[in-house]
């Protein structure tokens, strides 16, 4: 029996109405939806400026040579077609408590990038989905329309989980392989224990546009427990035997959203989004709740 | 409170059930075992430190749901029973009534009997008893009879409960319970009830023995009807002053509590031949007489009306006999010395002729008075002083002969005594080895008889006249005609007495005939067997536990008994005030003891699941953590 695909068919039909949006103006050619405030090969006057060598002679406003005998450039607005990255986390903590295919976050991040990832299908947008851990594994692209969702499709079913999570050597690697800016989501729950903000701050450094969706379940939050636990880290595999009460769970909770204020902090400095999201949320709610509040899609 | 376990098994298995859960509770439930996102909020400052490793039980209340359900699932395997001491079981006898009182008809249920009524008692009665107890069931009219042995299995005892037919008899109640009581401590076995299930309607007899001793006695009363009337008995006898006539004495009683006339009627065959109105008072007998003039057999019925309630008394029948007569024929000169002995009796068909009408191939029974013929008769033959010859020699003759004796083992000489008879002149018989000497005086018999070799041909031959002269008027001579005829012809003169009454036991007047003994007695079934008797103080005595046919033989009567009748009561019984009445209810059986251990089985399950579902999250957690466990591994060796 095959497997059920990934999102159905009308939950689809819902999502063909957004668009990804980013704030950042990016170089690109035409045949994105987004303005850029740079000026590009568009049909749109923006504005003019001197001419340099090199321009192309073919913007020159020529009227106004002759009226003034200096050389102005027309510059065109463009709405260029920005390259969309998604990092998708799988590494083990992600799957922590519910493996793959048990409703778990990992299940809920593939959904919610296959989810994005058609939306920016339906708008012509290219995106490439770039599942990591400890380091940035072989990715996706996808591009040219709805009907090229199946593969993508295809290829986040096709994911495990697996690996201890390093923002930093992903980031580093991401840099490296992707120079071009553009609009980068990552859908994590950011557990890293060498810390993600300085990778995330690199990130944003080198010019990307940064989309935040934190993503964690109702145990990664609030325990659930009480008493003498013995607790191991998916990850790391380390243990810790503590006593739980209800004061440590509220202490526990009180860390988890410093944390998360932290993780929205690095995407508010750098003009980006963020997105917390539970895995408890319906993927219709989170898609048009949340991220439709966070102006991540419209 | 009981179980089928000891205290000391009991505790022990529970405390090794108890220890290996608490034991699995230290090793798997003290701690619970999570995998998670992350440590990195655990950790931080401010949070406690990971605390030592011991043992302590975490959830308490689960542990605590866990033993209590066991310890319920335990008693419910030990059997624990509510009630009833420490024992085992009970054995209980069911007395069911099957007297002949069962067959009668219920007030305003038009099929249904008493003895339908008492089967769904004693079912209903046993539903209530504990399936541990066991249960006998005895059968009771008019003799207690055990249908089932001591049986565990209740379908059994139902079985035979459904299988039980009311009978002939009244029940022996009295003899009912004492054997009940008797089998009850045969087991050893105490707190068995003895159930007595019927209407309660007893014999005279038994209410006069006293109080019955049953430690614990139930009684199941049966509802009966009120009203009835029945024959007690119907007999019949030859008519003493008319030939060829039956006297007929029916007996009836009122059983109920208002009077009530009905009307007897008598059947011959199919021909009515009477009726009678008779008014009875309550709880009164009445008789009445019917002359029947018949000779043939034929079965005599009497029946009442209008019917009531119990069918089975107001029917009565007796086979009457054919009424058979001896011809007798006299070849005498003075047939009027003959004429009044002859004729007394309606018995004899007496015919008086001349000597000179003899003829030698006469049927019946010949007297020559002072005649000898030619030919002697073909068949039985009375000599009476004959002139010459006879068949039994003469030796000579006497005058007033000295010494006369009877013989007194012979049923020729019954009654007679030396003095009856005075003779005034006699031939001297000379009588062989094989004849029987009936009278004899100095010089030799005076009466002897004679039987052929084959058997068929009686002879008798007499010395002198007894009707003549002076000895017509001694008391001997008509005595001893009346034996020298039954002698010729003893099925004649028996005496027949017909009776239908009620089966059970027959007790009636017998007085026995001179010279014969218990010995000569029968009691037979119209089947032909011997039935036991007694006789005692000038009764005898006989039993029959069902319709039967039964005649009383002796010497010259024959009674048939023609029991057919059902044995009726007489009072009702009155139960000791201790008796414990009707159905058990529920909580009655459970206070007597009843076992619990499906309640308990449940309850345990219940308790088990509710500590499932309340704290079963754990096992499915502790499987998440095998199964990654397990998933892990798996990596690690790819």
């Amino acid at each position: 029996m095959a497997n059920a695909p990934i999102l159905d068919r009308k939950f689809l039909e819902r999502l063909e109405r957004l668009t990804i949006h980013w704030q950042k103006s990016f170089p690109g050619l035409v045949g994105g939806h987004n303005k850029s405030r740079l000026p590009g090969g568009g049909q749109e006057f923006l504005d003019h400026r001197h001419f340099h060598q090199g321009d192309d002679l073919r913007a020159v406003n020529w009227r106004a040579y002759m009226r003034l005998d200096k050389m102005f450039l027309k510059l065109f607005q463009v709405e260029p077609r920005v390259p969309v990255r998604m990092l998708v986390d799988i590494s083990d903590s992600m799957a922590a408590g519910k493996p793959a295919g048990t409703g778990g976050k990992f299940d809920y991040a593939l959904k919610l990038a296959g989810a994005l990832c058609y939306v920016g299908l339906v708008r012509l947008d290219t995106i490439e989905v770039l599942p990591f851990s400890g380091k940035l594994q072989e990715g996706k692209v996808c591009g040219g329309g709805r009907h090229r969702f199946t593969p993508l499709s295809r290829f986040l079913e096709g994911l495990s989980s697996g690996g201890t999570t390093s923002f930093l050597k992903v980031i580093r690697e991401f840099l490296n392989d992707y120079p071009q800016r553009g609009l980068v989501i990552v859908i994590s729950d950011f557990l890293d224990e060498g810390g993600c903000d300085k990778a995330l701050q690199y990130l944003a450094d080198y010019g990307n546009e940064l989309m935040l969706i934190h993503v964690w379940s109702d145990e990664d939050r609030t325990p659930p427990w009480t008493g003498e636990c013995d607790l191991e880290e998916a990850e790391s595999g380390a243990k810790l035997h503590i006593h739980v009460d209800d004061e440590a769970r509220a202490r526990y909770t009180e860390e988890f959203d410093k944390f998360a204020a932290s993780i929205r902090a690095v995407a508010m400095r750098n003009s980006g989004r963020y997105a917390a999201i539970p895995t408890s949320l319906p993927l219709e709610e989170a898609i048009f709740g949340k991220l439709m509040q966070s102006r991540s899609v419209a | 409170m009981g179980l089928n376990l000891g205290i000391g098994e009991f505790l022990a298995i529970f405390g090794a059930i108890s220890a290996v859960s608490v034991a699995l509770y230290l090793l798997d439930r003290n701690r619970r075992k999570q995998v998670v996102s992350t440590l990195r909020f655990w950790v931080t400052p401010g949070l406690p430190s990971p605390v030592t490793r011991r043992r302590k039980i975490q959830q308490p209340i689960s542990l605590a749901l866990q033993l209590l359900g066991m310890l319920l699932l335990l008693l419910a395997i030990a059997e624990l029973h509510w009630g009833g001491g420490w024992r085992a079981r009970r054995d209980h006898v069911l007395i069911i009534d099957t007297s002949a009182w069962m067959r009668a008809g219920v007030p305003g249920r038009p099929n249904a009997t008493l003895m339908d009524l008492a089967r769904a008692n004693a079912i209903s009665w046993l539903r209530a008893v504990p399936d541990s107890d066991r249960v006998l069931l005895l059968r009771a009219d008019g003799l207690a009879t055990p249908a089932t042995a001591w049986e565990s299995d209740h379908v059994k005892v139902a079985r035979a409960i459904l299988e039980t037919r009311p009978g002939a008899t009244a029940i022996n109640l009295r003899q009912s319970l004492d054997f009940a009581r008797q089998l009850q401590k045969q087991t050893g076995s105490s707190g068995g009830e003895i159930v007595y299930d019927g209407p309660g309607r007893i014999r005279d007899a038994e209410a006069e023995g006293g109080p019955v001793n049953v430690p614990i006695l139930r009684y199941l009363q049966v509802a009966d009807p009120s009203e009835n009337v029945g024959f007690r008995s119907v007999g019949a006898r030859r008519s003493s002053t008319a030939r060829d006539s039956w006297d007929l004495l029916v007996r009836l009683r009122n059983y109920g509590r208002t009077p009530r006339t009905v009307s007897v009627t008598l059947n011959l065959g199919h021909a009515p031949m009477g009726m009678h109105p008779v008014t009875l008072a309550p709880a009164s007998e009445q008789e009445t007489t019917f002359e029947l003039h018949t000779k043939a057999a034929g079965l005599a019925e009497l029946r009442i009306y209008p019917a009531d309630a119990f069918g089975a008394d107001n029917y009565a029948s007796l086979e009457l006999p054919a009424q058979r007569s001896l011809h007798v024929i006299v070849y005498s000169d003075s047939p009027e010395a003959w004429r009044p002995a002859l004729e007394s009796d309606p018995r004899i068909a007496a015919e008086f002729r001349k000597p000179r009408e003899y003829v030698p191939a006469d049927d019946g029974l010949v007297i020559l008075d002072r005649f000898h013929p030619d030919q002697a008769p073909a068949g039985n033959s009375l000599w009476v002083d004959p002139p010459d010859k006879s068949p039994i020699a003469i030796k000579g003759r006497v005058v007033e002969p000295a010494g006369l004796q009877w013989a007194p083992d012979q049923s020729l000489a019954a009654g007679l005594r030396e003095h009856d008879m005075r003779i005034p002149t006699t031939s001297i018989l000379d009588a062989g080895a094989n004849d029987i000497r009936v009278a004899e005086v100095d010089r030799g018999a005076v009466i002897a008889a004679r039987v052929s070799a084959d058997g068929k041909t009686k002879t008798i031959v007499m010395g002198f006249n007894p009707f003549a002269g002076a000895l017509r008027y001694e008391l001997a001579a008509p005595l001893l005609l009346a034996n020298e005829l039954r002698w010729f012809a003893p099925d004649v003169f028996r005496d027949v007495d017909v009776t239908a009454q009620s089966a059970g036991t027959v007790s009636d007047s017998y007085v026995a005939p001179q010279g014969k003994t218990v010995n000569d007695v029968q009691v037979i079934t119209e089947a032909g067997t011997n039935l036991p008797f007694n006789i005692r103080d000038g009764k005898i005595q006989f039993f029959t536990g069902s319709a039967a046919r039964v005649s009383v033989i002796s010497a010259n009567t024959e009674r048939v008994y023609s029991l057919t009748l059902p044995e009726m009561w007489d009072q009702r019984w009155v139960p000791p005030t201790t008796v414990r009445r009707g159905i058990p209810a529920w909580n009655d059986a459970l206070r007597r003891g009843t076992d619990l251990w499906p309640w308990l089985a449940i309850l345990g399950g219940a308790v088990l699941l509710v500590e499932y579902l309340i704290y079963g999250r754990d096992m499915s957690a502790l499987l998440r953590v095998i199964r990654a466990h397990m998933d892990r591994t798996g990596e690690r060796a790819a």
